[in-house]
């Protein structure tokens, strides 16, 4: 019974996409809400009857076979980390579609029908619990946001929806060359063919360090484009520049989670030991995104494109918390997925409100906003704080988390005896540099308040509001503050009182860090350490 | 098992072997071709095709009697099937055509040149 | 010499942690419910004081609150817990954990704090609400909302019950700096002083926070509860009393290092002090309340509360100590040469932060803590006095336009109040309470044979202290009289006039300074011509004279009996430390001049600061005439010479700050973005031109003639079949 809420809430969009589809075109947007809503309650359903209790295990699971002879079923079911990140998904889906209420207004059809088939295929990201499924609703988000920033982007959309597909289309083609022989090898290890998730995972720990590495080297290709990781991110600032609102809230707040939503379920359980060999250049790749991400935001005059280069340096705290591998690490990592998609959703959303005022997204057109759009400027801060990382807020939580999830990550810490240490090989060093990211955060985030929000007000020139048609008052309306009102709280709660989500979580990550428990390559004596140490024991008399 | 399979096809004429098939329908597959590809006239070319196809045919029914079986000709059939449908469909195309550049030139359209 | 080695260090608090009365979770939430009455009183749009009187009823409560915490404490620490924050386990039967509660613990310094920290919150609340009355149906809600969270972020700093509570309060109460520094937010210094404040704040926090974390590490648990009571610490604490520092793992000592950036940011001490004198862009009560009397003594409570932490390391409390030497002289130095008398405050913050440094560093946290207790009181009455001429004069505070300012109507409580802050600032002797606060400090600084340089640097800048307090005091409240008023005055003055005290600092300024029209000038010049001060009104003058009273009463509770109240308060929590001395010899093992530091320093700098005060009356008071000049001062400054304009110009600090940090990393960032741009992306582009740049020599052959086509595939077909010709005769 409860096995049809997953496909009740893959369906739900996808029927009310067909239903957008052929009404007429002024019903589209209040048909896409509803569909957005409905297809909202089974994921509560699901929130309310997961058994948190056995959060690791996969619930809800149903499975129809498709083609056997290659062990390919349609499988779905979720464990606590999938469900939480579904539920982001179904949260950020009817704010969307009110966020783009007014600011879509042709072809209303083609954008709310992409939109919720693209919630389907984000649900099936999650969901999958088999390897083709999963591949196929990961490339089949390509689509819809191919057409959502081509079709409906500002000035560069073509260059950008472009770049944004080859770009991450072939990162993911890399990837399912290193998914396939996994599967390949599978198949060796178990006499039959198999797809599951699961036993893939096991299978695939048998692998060699070397072929690990190679599996680890594919799969990044794919999921390290998506995080962005650093140096593959340039993609996307220009997909969020172009993008419609609604394009940007779900690229950041959803498609840039599936890359670390990949890192965590593919490349942590299925190479752990490459994992760890390779963890630090992760790590550094990660930091340097971070801080030269955060820098370039200094410097940026656009709005979103700052708020884009800031989402690169976020995410790179995410994929440091994921390489510490240990507790506090995957815990931040994970809760990271979520925080970002309610500040980072919110803060492009807060500008996507602006752009359809005032039609510009240049600080230096804009400033002051405080004395005119009072209600915007205060939710505005308050995303702005959320994502600084400020304590009680969301941001603080998973960044705190990921930091000294990488502090502590330290195998010669722990020889050395600190009982908060755990095996790993980073340490404080990363956590220092990773750290300097948060001075950096505060400092490109207050500049842009500081230019945007405060100070005299400045409008464009050509900015009258009485031709410009939308016919929005200067200040938010009650519709786009129903909009931020849930993410305003997410942020506020999960801030205060983050446990629950903790809670949930916990059974998944104890079972992911347990997959790098095996006898980890001690730092031995090098060999030719050991003879050079030989010889001086023969040396001294 | 042989004579009940040769039983189903006529007796061949005296003399003539698969050899003599195989160069004449050789004979009218180069005749298409070089057709098709020397004249400009839409018509001209779609009758070349015809008759490459025919020529392809022919092969396939010498073959099928040369080996006693009878998938070729099942082939032939289906083929002269799907020409007779073609040939409605590309005529009407050609009528099209015409109709839009007052010439039966290949030449007149290159749209899809690089 | 006095040997470490034979000291014993004992820790009051080593007793387990019991629990603490629910209530005590009311003193956070109270201000909690002023924030939201504030927020609904702001969504309601309301336009009357009721956000003020709600605040100050909120905080009152909070304050009584605190009192019956007093009332009720014991000798051992309390903990309650409101609910569990973090818990993460992982491990062998989930064996680790990392776990913070959202919870609070309750000692002696606890109350301490919270008792001067809602006292003056309340009180600061009641000034504020007549100070800021001209935004009423303003940023009136937003003013007091954000003073409601700043109170409850502090109350989480101080009261929280581990180091992550305390993070919380201090980037909370760091947040509210921000929102009130820049709370005339058209106005762009205030904006720009807010955000240095927060960023230069958050690397700070960076060394916080990665002190926190190697606190976890390294002990397992940033609990206070158990931190505190760990058999580990009071492992290291017997080795530290025996001087085996070497015993001590090296991570161990690393804590307090990086405790101490995060408590330099915050407390404004060298090199992260230059935000505080820029902060002084937020209305005056935020200054008394924030950046005067509790957010910055934020460090010095962490310092406190975390003593045993810093007595584990062998260089610690010696940095300490420097650096707060360091930073009381220098601050001093820029103060004797500014003249924004608030200015000047800000920099006499500093330098007495500076003071508590030095005496937590030379382990007398008493004296610190004692310090820290009435610098509280007389330092937020002078912001306030300040605030009462900025107010009256329409937001001027250039010492060389006033004078004689307590001999005008109605400015006479203002004069008197002020000279008794003045007073206790520069520790004039036995009558004012930081007489005897600062004395334990420069007493002990001469008896820690390590930091000897150290006593005789905060001696010299008490001297520096009395002199630039008086500065301001002589130029401006005393000697002839005279006024020149702000630029805020204007169009409001009329209005004004009605309410005696409606109109104030830069609010009004920048709404003139950009709109040059001529029309405007004259007017402008007018009101110049009949511009009457307002004298301050009744809230204003009865929080200054209650808290001038409060000087006075705080010393009995500092100067009896080696710390008086102050210094049991201290006794019973963390902070305290005891030193005994292995010889038996009291404190007069160390001589001052061949004297007894603790006897002699009472009349040293007594003398000391008499001199200052000596000083500031002949260059600044003797012979005055005339507001902008004092001919003595002139005299001296052509004999200082270059030392005054580089004074003036704070040392160039911030330009050095600028030109060594700031500046290359913009052109680092700007160099990314074209390295992003033309390099990272431009290889993307490359790749993705390549194959573009191969198909457009290909696609010549894509003709678009049908016997083209035709033809190569004919000619495709022959060379297919001639290839597999080929094949067939070769392998037959």
């Amino acid at each position: 019974m409860n096995s049809v809420l997953i496909p009740a809430a893959m369906l739900i969009p996808v029927i009310f996409a067909l239903a957008v589809a052929i009404m007429p075109a002024e019903k589209a947007r209040g048909t896409a809400l509803l569909g957005m809503l409905l297809g909202a309650v089974p994921v509560l359903g699901l929130l309310f009857l997961f058994d948190y209790q056995n959060a690791a295990a996969f619930q809800f699971a149903g499975s129809v076979d498709w083609i056997p002879e290659f062990g390919l079923r349609l499988s779905l079911g979720i464990d606590s980390v999938a469900l939480l990140l579904i539920a982001l998904t179904a949260l950020l889906g009817p704010i969307c579609v009110l966020g783009s209420w007014t600011a879509i207004v042709e072809r209303q059809r083609l954008f709310y029908s992409w939109l919720l088939i693209l919630q389907t295929a984000m649900l099936g990201v999650f969901a999958a619990r088999d390897l083709v499924v999963f591949y196929i609703c990961f490339e089949f988000t390509l689509l819809p946001m191919f057409i959502l920033i081509g079709v409906f982007g500002s000035t560069n959309r073509k260059i950008a929806s472009i770049k944004f597909f080859l770009y991450t289309f072939t990162g993911s083609l890399i990837a399912l060359a290193g998914l396939v022989y996994v599967a390949w090898y599978a198949a060796g290890h178990y006499g039959h063919w198999t797809l599951d998730i699961g036993d893939l995972a096991s299978a695939a720990r048998t692998m060699s360090p070397t072929q690990q590495g190679w599996v680890l080297a594919g799969m990044l290709a794919g999921f390290a484009v998506k995080v962005p990781l650093f140096p593959l991110h340039t993609w996307l600032p220009l997909a969020h520049t172009e993008a419609p609102t609604a394009g940007s809230v779900i690229l950041a707040g959803v498609l840039l989670k599936l890359g670390t939503y990949g890192i965590y379920r593919f490349v942590l359980g299925f190479v752990p030991m490459a994992v760890a060999e390779h963890a630090p250049m992760l790590a550094v790749l990660s930091i340097i995104g971070i801080v030269y991400a955060g820098l370039i935001c200094w410097v940026q005059t656009d709005v979103k494109k700052l708020i884009a280069y800031s989402s690169v340096s976020h995410l790179g705290f995410c994929v440091l918390g994921l390489v510490a591998v240990n507790a506090t690490g995957l815990s931040g990592s994970i809760l990271y997925m979520l925080n970002h998609g309610l500040s980072t959703g919110a803060l492009f959303l807060m500008i996507g409100f602006m752009y359809e005022r005032y039609h510009t997204r240049d600080m230096g057109q804009l400033g002051g906003l405080a004395s005119k759009m009072p209600v915007w400027s205060s939710f505005m801060v308050f995303f702005v704080l959320a994502s600084v990382g400020l304590p009680g807020l969301n941001g603080f939580v998973s960044e705190f988390l990921c930091l000294i999830g990488a502090f502590q990550s330290s195998s010669s810490l722990v020889a050395a005896g600190h009982p908060g240490a755990t095996p790993g090989a980073l340490g404080p060093w990363y956590a220092f540099f990773a750290g300097t990211g948060m001075v950096v955060a505060a400092m490109y985030l207050l500049i842009m308040v500081g230019r945007v929000v405060w100070g005299k007000l400045v409008e464009p020139h050509e900015h009258h509001h009485d031709d410009d048609g939308s016919h929005l008052p200067p200040d938010l309306t009650a519709r786009e503050v129903t909009a931020l009102i849930p993410l305003a709280l997410g942020c506020l709660v999960f801030g205060l009182w983050p446990q629950p989500l903790l809670g949930a979580i916990e059974a998944p990550v104890n079972v992911a860090i347990r997959s790098f428990e095996f006898e980890a390559p001690q730092p031995t004596p090098h060999p030719e350490h050991a003879q050079a140490d030989a010889h001086v024991g023969e040396v001294a008399p | 098992m042989l004579e009940l399979a040769q039983s189903a096809f006529p007796q061949p004429m005296a003399g003539v072997t698969l050899a003599h098939y195989l160069v004449l329908s050789g004979a009218m597959f180069t005749l298409g071709l070089v057709g098709f590809i020397t004249r400009r006239n839409l018509i001209i070319m779609f009758l070349c095709t015809e008759l490459m196809f025919q020529a392809a045919g022919l092969a396939l029914i010498a073959f099928s009697r040369y080996h006693l079986n009878l998938d070729g000709q099942t082939f032939v059939i289906f083929v002269l099937t799907v020409a007779a449908a073609e040939a409605a469909m590309a005529l009407a195309l050609v009528v099209l055509l015409f109709r839009r550049r007052e010439s039966l030139s290949s030449e007149e359209w290159a749209d899809l040149k690089g | 010499m006095l040997d470490t080695g034979h000291m014993l260090l004992t820790l009051a608090s080593d007793a387990p942690a019991g629990a603490a009365p629910w209530w005590v979770m009311l003193i956070p939430a109270l201000p909690m419910v002023g924030v939201v009455l504030c927020t609904l009183f702001a969504i309601m749009g309301v336009k009357s004081k009721l956000p003020a009187f709600a605040t100050v009823g909120c905080l009152g409560l909070a304050c009584v609150l605190a009192f019956a915490m007093l009332l009720g404490s014991d000798d051992a620490p309390g903990v309650v817990k409101a609910w569990q924050w973090f818990d993460i386990s992982w491990g062998e039967g989930h064996g680790q954990t990392f776990s913070a509660i959202f919870g609070f613990y309750i000692d002696r310094l606890t109350i301490l704090w919270m008792l001067f920290v809602t006292g003056l919150a309340t009180l600061i609340g009641l000034y504020a609400s007549e100070y800021m009355s001209h935004d009423q149906g303003q940023g009136y809600c937003r003013f007091f909302m954000a003073f409601n969270l700043f109170v409850f972020s502090m109350s989480c700093l101080v009261m929280g019950a581990n180091m992550l509570m305390l993070y919380l309060g201090w980037e909370g109460v760091g947040l509210c700096s921000y929102l009130l520094i820049g709370y005339f937010y058209k106005k762009p210094s205030a904006v720009a002083a807010g955000k240095k404040a927060f960023i230069v704040n958050r690397i700070g926090d960076l060394g916080l926070a990665l002190g926190v974390y190697l606190t976890f590490v390294h002990f397992g648990t940033i609990e206070y509860a158990e931190l505190f009571a760990s058999d580990q610490l009071q492992g290291y604490l017997t080795d530290a009393a025996h001087g085996h520092f070497e015993h001590i793992p090296a991570a161990a000592q690393m804590i307090p290092l990086l405790l101490m950036v995060g408590a330099f940011g915050k407390s404004a001490q060298l090199p992260l002090y230059v935000w505080l004198p820029d902060a002084m862009e937020g209305p005056t009560p935020v200054s008394a309340l924030i950046h005067a009397a509790t957010m910055v003594t934020a460090g010095v409570y962490l310092v406190a509360r975390a003593y045993p932490l810093f007595q584990v390391s062998e260089y610690a409390l010696p940095a300490v100590a420097w650096i707060g030497a360091l930073t009381a002289f220098l601050a001093a130095t820029i103060g004797m040469a500014q003249f924004d008398i608030k200015r000047i405050m800000a920099y006499s913050t500093v330098s007495q932060l500076g003071y508590m440094f030095a005496g937590l560093g030379v382990m007398t946290s008493i004296g610190a803590a004692a310090h820290v207790f009435t610098h509280a009181f007389f330092k937020a009455l002078l912001f306030l006095c300040c605030g009462a001429v900025m107010h009256g004069f329409a937001g001027q505070l250039d010492l060389r336009k006033l004078s004689g300012v307590a001999k005008m109507k109605g400015w006479g409580i203002v004069g008197i109040t002020m000279l008794i802050g003045c007073l206790n600032l520069v520790g004039f002797p036995v009558i004012t309470s930081g007489y005897w606060s600062k004395d334990m400090i420069l007493a002990e600084a001469f008896v820690r044979p390590s930091t000897g340089l150290v006593g005789w640097l905060l001696l010299i800048t008490a001297g520096l202290t009395a002199y630039y307090t008086f500065r301001v005091f002589f130029r401006v409240f005393v000697g002839p009289v005279e006024y020149h008023p702000g630029e805020e005055l204007h169009a409001h003055d009329d209005h004004a006039a009605g309410h005696g005290h409606s109109h104030d600092h830069g609010h009004a300024g920048y709404d003139h300074s950009h709109s040059p029209e001529p029309a405007h000038d004259s007017a402008h010049d007018e009101a110049h011509g009949h511009f009457h001060p307002h004298a301050p009104g009744w809230a204003i003058n009865t929080v200054l004279v209650i808290l001038a009273a409060l000087t006075f009463v705080a010393i009995p509770l500092v100067a009896l009996n080696h710390g008086g109240w102050v210094g049991e308060m201290v006794h019973g929590s963390t902070a305290h430390y005891e030193a005994a001395h292995a010889g038996g010899g009291s404190h007069g093992s160390v001589w001052l001049v061949g004297l007894d530091p603790h006897q002699v320093m009472y009349y040293i700098s007594a003398v000391v600061g008499l001199a200052g005060i000596a000083v500031a009356w002949a260059l600044h008071y003797r012979g005055r005439r005339e507001a902008a000049h004092a001919p003595a001062a002139e005299a001296f400054k052509r004999v200082a010479g270059p030392l005054q304009r580089w004074a003036e110009h704070k040392w160039y600090v911030d330009e050095l700050y600028d030109f060594l940090f700031r500046n290359p990393l913009w052109v680092l960032s700007q160099v990314f973005r074209y390295i992003d741009m033309l390099l990272v992306d431009g290889l993307v582009n490359t790749a993705g031109w390549l194959p573009s740049a191969l198909g457009g020599r290909l696609r010549r052959g894509q003709h678009g003639l049908l016997q083209g086509y035709a033809g190569s595939m004919a000619g495709g077909l022959a060379l297919f079949v001639v290839v597999v010709l080929l094949l067939v005769s070769r392998s037959a």
